[in-house]
């Protein structure tokens, strides 16, 4: 029987900006894809090539990579990703967005679209490109090009058209903010330098270190068991089994019994969502009270202590932060807080992190994170046991000082073919990803920093404004990302800005007709991973890092082109008007193939010349990177610094750990909410959203919404195999697939509402419906609801509905803090009722039977949104 | 024969046994072997998922369920004309080309793990991925995509010592030939603090005793003043927790039907 008539090695990494991720191998038969499934590196090399390695902790405890890509889920998918029914078939435009006429911004997300040719597509957006340089400028050209999206480099999904419009007079982009590491970007760096993202950089051998000489580690908000699917595969699930067998207690630190403590953890904190401030303090209030933290540590690694103990005493503001005042705010009984104190001092324990979630991206994130670094500097971080350490984006920017296992001894790159812009390049006019909503409004705004997840912390004090002096402001939208209104800050809002008066034109490019696509005026087919051949890379497996060589194995589902080529056919239609549009494919391409490309890519990504063959790399598919010579004998995370660090500083101005920051004193002297010390922080800066807030009667739970089980942010919620999955939907009694609400059952008991019951979740900012999972994986006076499902608009705009459960609807725009721009999408108040679903239906007549070709298996089709299909 | 070894001790619940499965066989047709599955619906690989405890000890076990490949399967004596084994594996196949109309071995199966495509008119069921096997390959596709471990497939005798040690699950006989290790029992936990003085108490005896008033268990409570005890059986117990200078308590710990996760036991001193 023929099972396969070829076999192509792709990344399947969800990173994107040139980055890459689970590698696979990819069947295909008759020009159709049949199986995905882990590459055997056994097949290809011998461990002795790899220089394979292998850690002991304790007991001889041993781990190590294995011989075949450890595949997450997703990519088990893809298959039905590729053929999704929601693939857009061909360039469509809005049906009553007329160019030469009525524009209708009011109707973006009604309306609904008919099909165009690609001929006709590029014409209209070339005349609009050429009309909005002649009115506006080319400021006034906004590129919303980033975000998570497949991980491609020559035809990436992200940015294409900057390389176009850069060749043209350029454009404003979207700065891509350090999303998921919100906190730590715009706290912990003050206190511990750790450019770029505030996270440990110093984390070489510490898997092995935690191995052997920790007691326990804190999973402080971590799901490795999720957050890794997307960018990373199961060797970190490997490697808490590995620190399990070794015998170190596993304590998990969040609201909900997320899916790495149901399976790894042998202890449970319920702390209420944005909370974890006050445990924190109420811990550092025990050892300052006990003597029990490294005193000779803080005087010798550390500054600014002092000002820290009189404000946890209470000498600041008349309160101690004792765990009896922490007990009310974060839910966890003064004794347990007192005993989780004590363990910690009297034992060696390290911190786990996985991103995302309440702990990290909620208001005033940068307090905990802050909070975190002085925690772990009271006891002597950097000494044995004592670190903290991350499960994912382990050679994060290519730093391979971020894995906590061996590395490659090359970490490679695809920049050499990239065709987009890399995070924090091309920033001559740019907004801040969390304000776009102004910038769309038309508004005049002002910000600090640069904040991409690329800028050293000294750019969180430039003052920046938009539009610049002498420009106007942005009149088109040109994003390749349609997932804003689910994965960021203040979705509604961004809904209503997307249909101000002031955007006069909206250009998507997507492979999906998913959530801000059904706003644009033009959308463009864009073609998926198998159907496009590149060059990618694997950096993040924590096995080998590996270059591929991706080479397309299926036609182009409908008339999909890839972004690269959509470009340029764009630049081609823009040619007619000459001038600096003359030339400007040929100037942007530099007339390279795709197959020139991928070569440029291998020859310059790293691996040194004797060590790459080009040949033998295409017709595997795939080149594995060796572990690095000498790795038993690399220095281990922050040891230097405990030692000493006069000669090993921090990236901090003192080189030490900073309690209290001088450059924030400085720079914010009136910022009562990121001060220069981590404090609790009630309310403020467009936040009130704590239980003991006047709006928690209204609003009476705190909502935790971390990266999804069952999806990449937005991606794969049309997936038939995951959307079957027990924790994935809810299918409601109007057969629809409701996004779970995981609510307690205490609190389901008071409200009258049932597993399977179609809910609402409500704030000032609007609603989604959900369905309901009364489950003991959460905390009481807390709900969980993932964000990322489609949006189903039912009314759109600050106060609408959805039906989708996009719970990012009515999260804030408010960012963490005044002069911090990060996303607050998890932690803030929520209403959830009850509702009969068959009653909001009669309200909603057109919208709820719009859907003809919903299918509860799939979810949403693009069919629904074409007038022809009536 | 081939048998297939789950260890549930290492299933992380990520699915992938589930999904390859799916992956290989809906959208795709290895007729005679297997007709393509539906795209939802049949799971010829199931994972089962059961939430257990409550705040604050919660977990969730998961348990895949694969076709026994029983020795004596019923569909092989009930429809030899169209259901074989399959040599190289063990596994037994529903002839996709001759079974059309074969609805009655959808309730020949007593796990369940046979299931009618209403669209194609055929009952259909995991082949062991023979026509992998066939091609070359070691393993089928739930245990190749396994990242943990926790699934693995090879000769039986390759596994004696540990099935030795293994137990089948969901009502397969001794004749089938997936085997389970560490299979969870019940578990009983608790917390145990001072009230007067708001703190954990730490090292405070507790004793398990069973209905027959045998001790089974004895432990301490630990520096987060927790106790655990994970090797219940599905029977009732009683709990007494004592710790010095506080009267003994007793708690009933009725594990028949869940789990129990008592409310902190707040005591006072004598």
């Amino acid at each position: 029987m023929r099972i396969k008539d070829d076999t192509a090695v792709h990344n399947l990494g969800l990173e994107s900006f040139g980055g890459g991720a689970n590698i696979v191998a990819a069947d295909a038969k008759d020009g159709k894809l049949v199986r995905i499934h882990p590459v055997h590196f056994d097949q290809d090399y011998t461990k002795d090539e790899l220089n394979y390695w292998k850690l002991t902790g304790k007991n001889g405890t041993v781990f190590e990579p294995g011989m075949k890509s450890l595949t997450p889920p997703f990519p088990m998918v893809y298959k039905r990703r590729t053929y999704s029914k929601n693939r857009i078939p061909f360039p469509m435009k809005r049906v009553d967005w007329d160019p030469e006429g009525e524009r209708n911004p009011q109707n973006r997300g009604i309306s609904k679209y008919e099909r165009i040719s690609w001929d006709e597509a590029c014409r209209i957006i070339a005349g609009e490109i050429k009309r909005i340089h002649d009115e506006y400028g080319p400021y006034s050209i906004l590129c919303q090009a980033d975000g998570h999206g497949e991980s491609k480099a020559i035809n990436t999904p992200h940015g294409c058209m900057t390389r176009l419009l850069s060749e043209v007079g350029g454009f404003t982009i979207q700065a891509r903010n350090p999303d998921s590491w919100e906190g730590w970007y715009w706290g912990a760096k003050h206190a511990w330098g750790m450019d770029p993202v505030g996270q440990n950089t110093h984390s070489t051998g510490t898997a092995q270190d935690i191995a052997q000489n920790s007691d326990a580690v804190l999973f402080w908000g971590c799901d490795l068991e999720t957050t890794t699917w997307g960018w990373g595969g199961q060797l970190a699930s490997r490697m808490a089994y590995w620190w399990h067998d070794c015998g170190i207690k596993h304590i998990a630190i969040s609201p909900d019994a997320n899916y790495t403590n149901v399976v790894h953890a042998d202890k449970w904190f319920p702390v209420l969502p944005n909370t974890d401030a006050a445990l924190q303090l109420a811990i550092a209030y025990v050892w300052i009270n006990e003597k029990t933290y490294d005193e000779e540590y803080i005087k010798t690694h550390s500054d600014g202590f002092e000002w820290f103990v009189y404000y946890v005493m209470g000498n600041e503001d008349g309160v101690a932060k004792t765990p009896e005042w922490a007990e009310p705010i974060c839910g966890i009984p003064a004794y347990k807080i007192k005993a989780l104190a004590r363990y910690w001092a009297r034992h060696a324990v390290s911190i786990a992190h996985c991103n995302g979630g309440s702990y990290i991206r909620a208001a005033f994130a940068h307090e905990p994170a802050r909070l975190e670094v002085y925690l772990l500097a009271m006891q002597g971080v950097g000494k044995p046991g004592r670190i903290s350490i991350k499960f994912i984006e382990w050679v994060l920017f290519g730093m391979s000082s971020c894995s906590p296992l061996p590395t490659s001894k090359v970490i490679p790159n695809t920049a050499a073919c990239y065709n987009g812009p890399l995070i924090g390049q091309g920033m001559e006019s740019f907004v801040p990803k969390t304000k776009i909503h102004k910038a769309l409004r038309g508004e005049s705004f002002d910000w600090y920093g640069r904040g991409t997840s690329a800028n050293p912390r000294e750019d969180q004090f430039e003052h920046f404004e938009f539009p610049a002096p002498g420009n106007k402001p942005v009149k088109m939208l040109w994003s390749d990302n349609p997932a804003f209104m689910t994965s960021l800050n203040g979705g509604n809002e961004f809904q209503d800005a997307l249909r101000s008066e002031n955007l006069e034109f909206y250009l998507m490019e997507a492979p999906w007709f998913e959530d801000d696509a059904r706003f644009a005026d033009i959308v463009l087919p864009i073609c998926t991973k198998f159907e496009v051949s590149d060059f990618g890379t694997d950096n993040d497996s924590g096995q080998w890092s590996a270059v591929t060589y991706e080479k397309a194995i299926i036609p182009p589902v409908g008339e999909a082109k890839s972004d690269w080529e959509a470009v340029q056919a764009i630049g081609a239609a823009l040619e007619q008007y000459g001038g600096i549009y003359e030339g400007c494919v040929q100037r942007m391409t530099k007339g390279k193939t795709v197959e020139q490309q991928v070569r440029d890519g291998y020859d310059n990504c790293g691996i040194a010349e004797e060590e790459r063959d080009w040949e033998t790399f295409k017709k595997r598919g795939y080149q594995l990177i060796p572990t690095h010579e000498g790795w038993e004998d690399d220095v281990v995370g922050l040891t230097p610094f405990a030692d000493d660090p006069d000669h090993n500083p921090l990236e901090t101005p003192t080189g030490k750990i900073e309690f209290y920051s001088v450059p924030l004193a400085n720079n914010f002297p009136d910022d009562g909410i990121r001060g220069p010390v981590a404090h609790w922080i009630e309310k403020g800066d467009g936040h009130d959203d704590r239980l003991s807030s006047d709006r928690a009667k209204q609003y009476p739970f705190l909502i935790v919404s971390n990266h999804p089980r069952w999806r990449v942010h937005a991606e794969f919620d049309d997936v038939e195999w995951l959307r079957e999955i027990e924790t994935c939907k809810v299918i409601g009694p109007d057969g629809y697939a409701y996004e779970p609400l995981w609510i307690n059952p205490v609190d389901a008991d008071k409200l009258g509402i049932h597993s399977g019951d179609v809910v609402k979740v409500f704030n000032e900012r609007g609603a989604v419906l959900g369905g309901a999972r009364v489950t003991e994986r959460i905390c009481e006076h807390a709900v969980y609801m993932d964000h990322g499902a489609n949006a189903d608009v039912i009314v759109p705009g600050v106060g609408g509905l959805d039906r989708g459960g996009a719970i990012n609807l009515i999260c804030p725009t408010a960012t963490t803090s005044k002069n911090a721009d990060g996303e607050v999408t998890s932690g803030y108040l929520v209403g959830v009722e009850k509702v009969d679903v068959f009653e909001l239906a009669k309200r909603y007549p057109e919208q709820f039977n719009r859907n003809k070709f919903y299918d509860a298996s799939y979810g949403q089709d693009v069919r629904d949104y074409l007038v022809e299909e009536e | 024969m081939k048998c297939l070894v789950v260890d549930l001790s290492r299933c992380n619940g990520c699915y992938n046994c589930q999904l390859a499965c799916k992956d290989e066989h809906c959208d795709n047709d290895w007729s005679p072997i297997a007709a393509p599955q539906p795209e939802t619906g049949q799971f010829w690989c199931k994972m089962n998922e059961t939430e257990r405890g409550r705040v604050p000890v919660v977990r969730v076990d998961y348990r895949p369920e694969f076709c026994g490949q029983c020795d004596d399967c019923k569909l092989l004596s009930q429809a030899p004309e169209c259901v074989y084994r399959d040599e190289m594996t063990g596994a037994i196949i529903i002839d996709s080309e001759k079974a059309k109309g074969r609805s009655d071995l959808v309730d020949a199966c007593p796990s369940h793990l046979v299931y009618w495509n209403d669209e194609l008119g055929l009952p259909q069921k995991c082949t062991g991925c023979a026509h992998l096997m066939q091609d070359g390959w070691t393993q089928p596709r739930c245990v190749e995509a396994c990242a943990t471990g926790a699934l693995r497939y090879g000769d039986e005798d390759e596994f004696a010592d540990e099935i030795a040690s293994a137990v089948h699950l969901f009502d397969q006989g001794e004749d089938s030939h997936v085997f389970y290790l560490n299979v969870p029992k019940r578990f009983v936990a608790g917390t145990v603090a001072n009230r007067a003085e708001n703190e954990v108490i730490i090292g405070a005896k507790v004793e398990f005793i069973n209905e027959q008033g045998e001790t089974v268990n004895c432990t301490e409570t630990d520096e987060f003043g927790d106790f655990r005890w994970d090797e219940a059986d599905e029977a009732s117990y009683q709990v007494v927790v004592t710790a010095e200078g506080f009267d003994p308590v007793t708690l009933v710990a009725d594990c028949r039907g869940k789990d129990v996760v008592f409310d902190d036991l707040l005591i006072d001193q004598q």
